[in-house]
């Protein structure tokens, strides 16, 4: 009755692990996983999201669910006084910032409607859980060292949350900020912790845009913590985050 | 040893008046410390001298140093010269945000830690070569339009 997966989905990586569920249940979250793909993908030419940026639907046409991904995203753009923008001056429309968060979250929403209690969904660095691995004890999610792959620089245990984080590690700068239209700089790695992986997802990539005002801004945003590592290595979190020794 | 102490105050004194300063502060008349007591400010643009023989005596004229970025983002001064003289620097660029202002009420700093911790997953902004090639595609696409 315990399962661990992996697929190449959305772009990423995606690993489920049950501790109370069957294979069956985790084709459930791949399966949603690749509709969303098939949908909100801004890289594939009959997706609902790019038809809608290339006018061949109409903003009255779209499906409830874009509807939700667009409001989430306006959302963020306001609270972020700009910094995060889905539709950038001479690019593409791209949600995928809050489509994968909140895509991650229905699959975990998915898994307790279907009565699984005990899971934990990474989908590209982007943490979501539920109950605990053994009992008695959380599910103990590190934070990726900005400098090195393989370490972390911290260890936070939770039972039903999420964590996402946002770096500059892995591509190079490639998150812009929304209100200069420059790479985002002044933070090496913004992680959110929040009680859903769509807050905390949209939480730290604004966070990240907005550069070194993101940490602050991102531990007042409602339900997050946060833990944030700046251009000159240091850490700034708040003292009621979770972390183990 | 001993002379390097007041050099050591100097240069500490200095780094906290060019960091507290302040644009709206920029009308008032500031005297400019030496180069090396100013870390923010990049050699060669604060400390730019005029063409000798161009201005007359008593004559002011502004000079617009580089904007140099550093870790806290873009400094760029402005400084007057009257005659030879230093009369003047202002802040054109300055980053509105330092080190103090990260640490803000409801965080903690602390130093980087690399653990080699047992977790169950880990946290971070993974992404795959394939991602990497359609934003990078994407961007492209972008600049042609």
């Amino acid at each position: 009755m315990a399962i661990t997966a992996v697929r190449q989905l959305m772009g990423l990586p995606i690993s489920v692990d049950l501790r109370d569920g069957t294979q069956r249940e985790a084709d459930m979250v791949f399966d949603w996983l690749h509709e969303v793909d098939l949908r909100f993908s801004p890289f594939r030419l009959d997706s609902e999201v790019t038809r809608l940026d290339e006018g061949r639907i109409g903003a009255e046409e779209i499906s409830a669910d874009l509807l939700h991904v667009l409001a989430l995203c306006e959302t963020y753009e306001l609270r972020s006084g700009g910094a995060f923008k889905a539709k950038l001056p001479g690019r593409q429309l791209d949600p995928n910032a809050v489509v994968k968060g909140w895509a991650v979250q229905r699959a975990a929403d998915l898994l307790r409607a279907a009565g699984l209690r005990r899971f934990c969904i990474n989908a590209g660095g982007d943490v979501v859980t539920a109950g605990e691995p053994t009992d008695g004890e959380p599910w103990r999610v590190g934070i990726r060292h900005p400098d090195d792959s393989q370490r972390v620089c911290a260890v936070v245990g939770i039972r039903d949350g999420a964590v996402a984080t946002s770096a500059a590690y892995e591509r190079g700068n490639h998150i812009i900020d929304g209100r200069t239209g420059l790479p985002a700089f002044g933070l090496l790695s913004m992680t959110v912790y929040a009680p859903d992986l769509t807050t905390a997802d949209a939480t730290a990539t604004a966070a990240f845009a907005m550069g070194i005002d993101g940490p602050e801004w991102a531990a007042q945003q409602p339900g997050c913590l946060v833990h944030a590592v700046d251009s000159n290595h240091r850490v700034f979190r708040s003292p009621e985050l979770p972390v183990l020794s | 040893m001993r002379r390097a102490i007041p050099a050591i105050v100097a240069t500490a004194v200095g780094f906290v008046l060019v960091w507290q300063y302040e644009p709206t502060m920029s009308t008032e008349q500031v005297a400019l410390p030496s180069p090396n007591t100013v870390p923010a400010l990049p050699p060669g643009s604060a400390t730019q001298q005029p063409m000798p023989g161009t201005d007359s005596p008593g004559q002011a004229r502004t000079v617009d140093g580089s904007a140099e970025r550093n870790r806290h983002g873009v400094v760029q001064v402005q400084v007057t010269f009257t005659g030879q003289k230093i009369t003047d620097v202002t802040f054109l660029q300055l980053p509105n945000s330092g080190p103090s202002r990260m640490a803000g009420p409801r965080l903690v700093q602390e130093t980087l830690q690399a653990q080699s911790a047992d977790v169950e997953t880990v946290s971070g902004a993974t992404q795959t070569s394939e991602s990497y090639i359609k934003s990078l595609q994407s961007a492209i696409d972008a600049k042609g339009a």
